[in-house]
Formats: C-alpha cells, sequence, structure tokens
C-alpha cells in the first residue's frame, strides 16, 4: 500500500474498529477487504488492526488469520496454550491431544487445523505438522474470567484418533512471530488508551487545590508510561523490518512488560475512580493481563531469551544502521 | 556516498589498518586522548571523518548517518571511548549553526582532526539541573566581553584548547533570557583549570575559574542573549548520533562479559532483560538517526532516548557486578580496571547530560502537556 492507501485503509479499520466487536466486527473487516489487505501487506494490516483493537478494547478473530498466513492456510486453528507458543497439539502415532485457546471463529467453522508436534521418533520427532480435524471433535471452553469479553475459547481433545495424513509445517515458527507482532501492537494501543485516561484524569482531578498533575510523583509515573510505550513500540517497528522470530519475541515480551507497568501507574493514578466498574480502565487492565500471557508471557519470553544467549555466549544479531 | 558504500569501505579499511588504528593498551585518561587524537587524525586525513559534514567546515558532505556508523565502528572495535569521541557530535553542530561562518571554516576542521579538543562550559556550583540559573558574568567592554566566574563538570577542560561557553549576560534574574554564548581560547589570560577527582578514577571533569578573561566580540555565538536557544538546540545532538556511539560500545562490552562470565554467574531473567533494553534503545536511537538524516528538527522526545540509554547502560553494567564479580570489587589487573571504570561510569549515567528526574520532567511538560509542575 502506498501513503493515501494507507490512511483510507486505516481510517476504515478505525471506523470499524470503533463501532464493532466480536462477530460484527469480524463481518465488518471482511467488508473493508483487511483479509486480502493481511496478505499483501501485512505490515499495515496488522499494525493498524491491532493497535486500534487495543485502543479502543474491543476483538475479532484476526489473530487467528494472522497466525494461519503464514501457513498458508485458509479457516479456523487452534492458538498455542496459555503463556506457550509451541504447538498446541501432540500426535502420537495416530492418536492426537491438544490443548490451546481459540478465537470465536471456531465456532462457526466445521473444521479446524491443529498444528501439532509429532511425538514419534525418527526424523519427524518434533517437528510441527498440520491436521484437520471435525471442530466437533475438539472441547471448545468459552472463557470467562478476567476478560470475558476478550471472547476467547479454551480447546482441548485427549486422544482422539486422527484420519488421512498430517503435512509438514515448517513456517509455524514464523506463523507465531506474525501473531507475536500482532498481540504486541494490541497491547501497546490498549496501554495507550490507559496512558490517555490517566492524563486525562490528572488534567482535571482537583486536590489540595490543584490539578493533581502537577504533583511531581504522579508526572513521573506518567513520564514513565509513555517512555515504556516508546520502547515497545520501537521493538516493534524494528521486528517488523528484522522479520524473524527471535526479534518478534523480544517485541512481544517488551510489549507485554510494557502494558502491565503501564497498567500499574495509570491504576495509582485513576485511583478510586479507577477502580470502579464505572470507569473504562478496568476493560483495559483485564485485556492486558491476557494479552500478556498470549503467544509466551513477558516473564517466560524473557528467560528464555536469557537462556537462550548464556548458551550460545553471542548476543542476537542486529540490523545495520 | 551511500551508507551501504560508506559501511563496506570503511569496513575494509578500519581491517587493513588495525595495526595503526588499534589501543596501545593505555588505560589512563591521558592514554585514552592520545588514542582519541591519533584515530581523529587518521580518519579524517583517510577522509572518513569528513564525511557527513558541511563542506564550508572543511566536511565531504552526505548524509549524517555516515557519522553515526563511523562512530558505530570505532566504539564496537573499541579503537575510541564513545564519551570522548562522541563529543565533536555536540560541539561541531553548534559551530555551524551558531559561529560566525569564517570562524567556524577555520575552528571545526581542528575539532574533527583531533588536532584541537574543545571543552562545553555550561554548569556552575550554584547551577545543575536550573541551567537558566546560570551566573558566570560576561560585560561588553570597548574590545570585547570581559568575562569572570566559575564552571564546573567541564568534561575534558585540561586537555582543551576552546571551550564553548554560557555566560550571564543580562541582569542577574534574567534567567534564560540573559545568556550569551561565547567560544573562548582556554589559553587566554585568567583562566585557571582544575580537574577534578572523580568515583570511576579518571579525572574527566573539571572546574574552570575566570578571572576577567577577554573574548572579542567576533567570538560571540548567534547574537547577544541567544545562549538559551545554543545551548537548547545542542542537547538534542547530545541525545542522537552521540547515544548512537554509546549504543554500539555497550553492545560490545556486553559480549565481552558473554565471552567472560564463568558459567553459572549470569541470571537468565536478567540476561534477557538487560539485551531487551540494550536492543530497545537501539532500535529508537536508529530511529532518532533516519530523522535526523530526513533534517527534522529533533527536540523533547530525544529525552525518551536518553532515559533508554540511562537504563540500559545500567542495566548492562549491573551484569558486570555479579557476572565477573572480582572484576569490579578486588581484581587490580587492567581488564578489571576497564570493567570497574566502566561499572562505576554506568552510575552518572542518570545524572549527566540532564538528570533522569529532568528528562521525566521534559517528557511530562513538552510531551504529556501536563503544564507547568507549579
Amino acid at each position: 500500500m502506498d501513503a493515501g492507501e494507507r490512511d483510507l485503509f486505516a481510517r476504515g479499520v478505525r471506523r470499524a474498529a470503533g463501532a464493532h466487536t466480536g462477530a460484527a466486527l469480524d463481518s465488518a473487516l471482511a467488508q473493508l477487504g483487511w483479509p486480502e489487505a493481511l496478505a499483501g501487506d501485512p505490515r499495515t494490516a496488522v499494525s493498524v488492526l491491532f493497535e486500534l483493537q487495543g485502543a479502543t478494547n474491543t476483538t475479532s478473530s484476526s489473530v487467528n488469520h494472522v497466525l494461519l498466513g503464514p501457513l498458508g492456510i485458509d479457516g479456523g486453528v487452534v492458538l498455542p496454550a496459555l503463556d506457550r507458543w509451541g504447538p498446541p497439539g501432540v500426535l502420537d502415532g495416530r492418536r492426537l491431544s491438544v490443548c490451546g485457546l481459540g478465537t470465536a471463529v471456531l465456532a462457526r467453522l466445521p473444521t479446524t487445523v491443529v498444528v501439532a508436534r509429532s511425538a514419534a521418533s525418527g526424523d519427524v520427532a518434533g517437528r510441527p505438522i498440520t491436521l484437520t480435524v471435525p471442530t466437533a471433535a475438539l472441547t471448545l471452553r468459552p472463557v470467562g474470567a478476567v476478560d470475558p469479553a476478550l471472547g476467547l475459547l479454551e480447546v482441548s481433545v485427549e486422544d482422539w484418533s486422527i484420519e488421512g495424513a498430517p503435512t509438514p509445517a515448517p513456517e509455524w515458527p514464523a506463523a507465531v512471530a506474525r501473531a507475536q507482532l500482532a498481540i504486541g501492537h494490541e497491547l501497546v494501543g490498549a496501554a495507550r488508551s490507559m496512558l490517555d485516561l490517566a492524563r486525562d484524569h490528572a488534567r482535571h482531578r482537583v486536590q489540595f487545590g490543584r490539578p493533581i498533575a502537577q504533583f511531581q510523583a504522579l508526572r513521573h509515573r506518567l513520564a514513565e508510561s509513555l517512555v515504556a510505550i516508546e520502547t515497545a513500540a520501537a521493538l516493534l517497528e524494528e521486528a517488523w523490518r528484522e522479520d524473524s522470530p527471535p526479534a518478534s519475541a523480544m517485541a512481544k515480551a517488551v510489549s507485554g512488560r510494557t502494558a502491565r507497568t503501564v497498567a500499574g501507574h495509570c491504576q495509582q493514578i485513576l485511583a478510586g475512580i479507577g477502580f470502579t466498574t464505572e470507569h473504562p480502565f478496568h476493560r483495559y487492565f483485564r485485556r492486558a493481563l491476557v494479552l500478556d500471557q498470549l503467544f509466551g508471557s513477558s516473564r517466560r519470553l524473557t528467560r528464555e531469551l536469557g537462556n537462550e544467549v548464556l548458551a550460545s555466549r553471542q548476543l542476537p544479531p542486529v540490523l545495520p544502521l | 556516498m551511500d551508507l551501504d558504500e560508506f559501511r563496506g569501505a570503511l569496513d575494509a579499511w578500519l581491517d587493513d589498518n588495525h595495526d595503526q588504528l588499534r589501543h596501545a593498551g593505555v588505560g589512563t585518561l591521558d592514554g585514552q586522548m592520545e588514542q582519541l587524537s591519533k584515530v581523529k587524525r587518521l580518519t579524517y586525513d583517510a577522509g572518513w571523518m569528513r564525511w557527513g559534514w558541511p563542506e564550508g567546515v572543511g566536511g565531504l558532505g552526505g548524509s549524517p548517518l555516515l557519522r553515526a556508523y563511523l562512530g558505530e565502528a570505532l566504539t564496537w572495535r573499541a579503537l575510541v571511548e564513545p564519551g570522548l569521541y562522541s563529543m565533536t557530535e555536540v560541539l561541531a553542530p553548534t559551530m555551524i549553526g551558531y559561529a560566525r561562518s569564517d570562524l567556524a571554516a577555520r575552528m571545526v576542521p581542528r575539532l574533527l582532526r583531533g588536532d584541537e579538543t574543545w571543552c562545553q562550559g555550561f554548569s556552575e556550583p550554584g547551577t545543575g539541573s536550573n541551567l537558566a540559573s546560570l551566573a558566570c558574568r560576561a560585560t561588553a567592554g570597548t574590545e570585547g566581553w570581559r568575562v569572570t566566574g566559575q564552571k564546573v563538570w567541564t568534561s575534558l577542560a585540561q586537555y582543551a584548547d576552546r571551550c564553548v561557553l554560557l555566560t550571564r549576560t543580562g541582569e542577574p534574574g534574567s534567567a534564560h533570557r540573559g545568556i550569551t554564548a561565547l567560544f573562548v581560547d582556554m589559553d587566554s589570560p585568567g583562566i585557571t583549570v582544575r580537574p577534578i577527582e572523580t568515583m570511576h578514577g579518571a579525572p574527566e571533569f573539571s572546574e574552570v575559574f575566570f578571572d576577567d578573561v577577554a573574548v572579542p566580540f567576533d567570538r560571540t555565538l548567534g547574537q547577544e542573549g541567544e545562549g538559551w536557544a545554543v545551548a537548547m538546540d545542542l542537547l538534542p545532538y547530545e541525545r542522537s548520533t552521540a547515544l548512537w556511539h554509546r549504543a554500539a560500545h555497550l553492545r560490545r562490552r556486553f559480549q565481552d562479559l558473554l565471552d567472560a562470565a564463568p558459567e553459572g554467574a549470569l541470571g537468565a531473567t536478567e540476561v534477557g532483560e538487560a539485551i531487551q533494553t540494550l536492543y530497545a534503545f537501539r532500535a529508537r536511537s536508529r530511529a532518532t538517526q533516519h530523522r535526523l538524516d530526513a533534517a527534522e528538527r529533533l527536540g523533547p522526545e530525544t529525552s525518551i532516548d536518553k532515559v533508554l540509554l540511562a537504563t540500559a547502560e545500567q542495566a548492562v553494567y549491573d551484569l558486570v557486578v555479579d557476572g565477573l564479580p572480582g572484576a569490579v570489587t578486588i581484581g587490580d589487573d587492567p581488564i578489571s580496571e576497564r570493567w570497574r571504570t566502566g561499572f562505576l561510569y554506568s552510575r552518572a549515567a542518570t545524572i549527566y547530560g540532564g538528570t533522569a528526574e529532568i528528562q521525566r520532567n521534559i517528557i511530562a511538560r513538552r510531551l504529556l502537556d501536563l503544564g507547568a509542575d507549579r
């Protein structure tokens, strides 16, 4: 897309994400040509939509399509289990077990794609493969818990006998990398909205005869929040340029930490009102908690990065200036 | 010359001339300053140091990205200390922007070639974070300015041939309106320099005393009373190319740490987090270099770069204390000495060039528009 087309596209997505959520947002995005944009210009399609989704606290099944893109498949796919980025399935002989998550789109489709690791010995051991299974064979539990509005499903099955032959899925790490960038943008969008809410509150809330934005303790929390957001945004930019699983994992880890740091500062600034459901803050807070744990939490991804570097004793490569 | 071409040719030249360029291994500040002059002279004479600077001051033109890469290559190869090397990035643009063009044309090449060292006289005993309160007095006489007062934390003043000096020319309470910037010869009668012993062992800063020092009017940078603008224009440079060089240096030292740390001495989470912080800083600074290249005006958003640098620098050196414990605490060999100096200096990363708190104040007021804080 050129700059003009990107602008037009962003305006359309902004209108859609501002007005709809869930299945309604899915159909609005289909009408806007978002799936085609995802194929043609993934960076624009993903960054624009997910940042807005985060900022407006809406949801869609789009991460499903982001994950499927590099795999070259259409339809519904099982996402990795909470705090994991490996394939959600394990194939032992002909028996498949799945423990993962999914978006609402799964419930609307007759079949679902499962990426699994083969437990067999030999050269296929541990390599990701894809299988298509009837959705009816899977147990889909709508997730309520801390953020029911996200519309997540928990997906599971034990020892289901597969039919047909699995296909290798060497693109799995690339697919996960894309999804990590998508969730990273969503976390940054949510963090920006939390900062906007807290900033607005600090400028208007008067105590001791002046807006609380004049107190340095609060100003520095807001400044810290902006630094955290720009840190994550810079790494997301760099990860798109670099287009590698380690760069995406790093951007996702920092986006998750950012959203949780910003949530902490902003909740403190919003104080009492932010603790109520009368104020929108709690929705972003909830969303950030769950998003941080999709495709690897900040904590686990960070430890994994450290382990890899300590094993190889080499810093990750950097792109030239 | 484009960046890729420059990078390829420079890297080859640095490889070919490694023996001549490399550090003789003297860890003292005197030794580092000698090394700096040598590297600047060799890179200037071979042309590299002139790229990215305007032709009017001895440069060969081209993008400032070329300067960013030169500094990155020199610090990554540990040929220069980034703090000493990058002062050029702050002082030369000030001269180009504010000195009379004949003065800039005569002086800037001496700085670039390493024939001269310059310093920057900003802070005073009573003027730290609140720069606009400075008191060092310049009075207009018939033949020029007469300067009387004191500066402190003046980096490299004992080596310096010239000084970009902020003086009070307005009424004592005139704050940022009554400041004038001067370009002063450090061998002028009436200047006394007293180096300050610092925690990290290198007497990098000095006190500088001015006792009725004569400075010709044609050494005024900008107009009388325009000194605040000179200082404000200079600060974003301090937070752009200079920080890019520092990022390369930190990456070098981090890799050295990974090479040297014994098995089990470093924690995975701490290492992962320090890498993320350093790489985030590099990503941010990279975007800033490209904005500079696109001739965008840098402003308060570079305070974010400075906060990130300080966080990254301290995160990396915090690992050194635990990863190479003896190096910081009991090692008296030159390698330990270098780690210790680096660690101790990293504690100043949240202090120099505007403290972490001042940067957050700037972010709050200028980027978040929170209004004045009182």
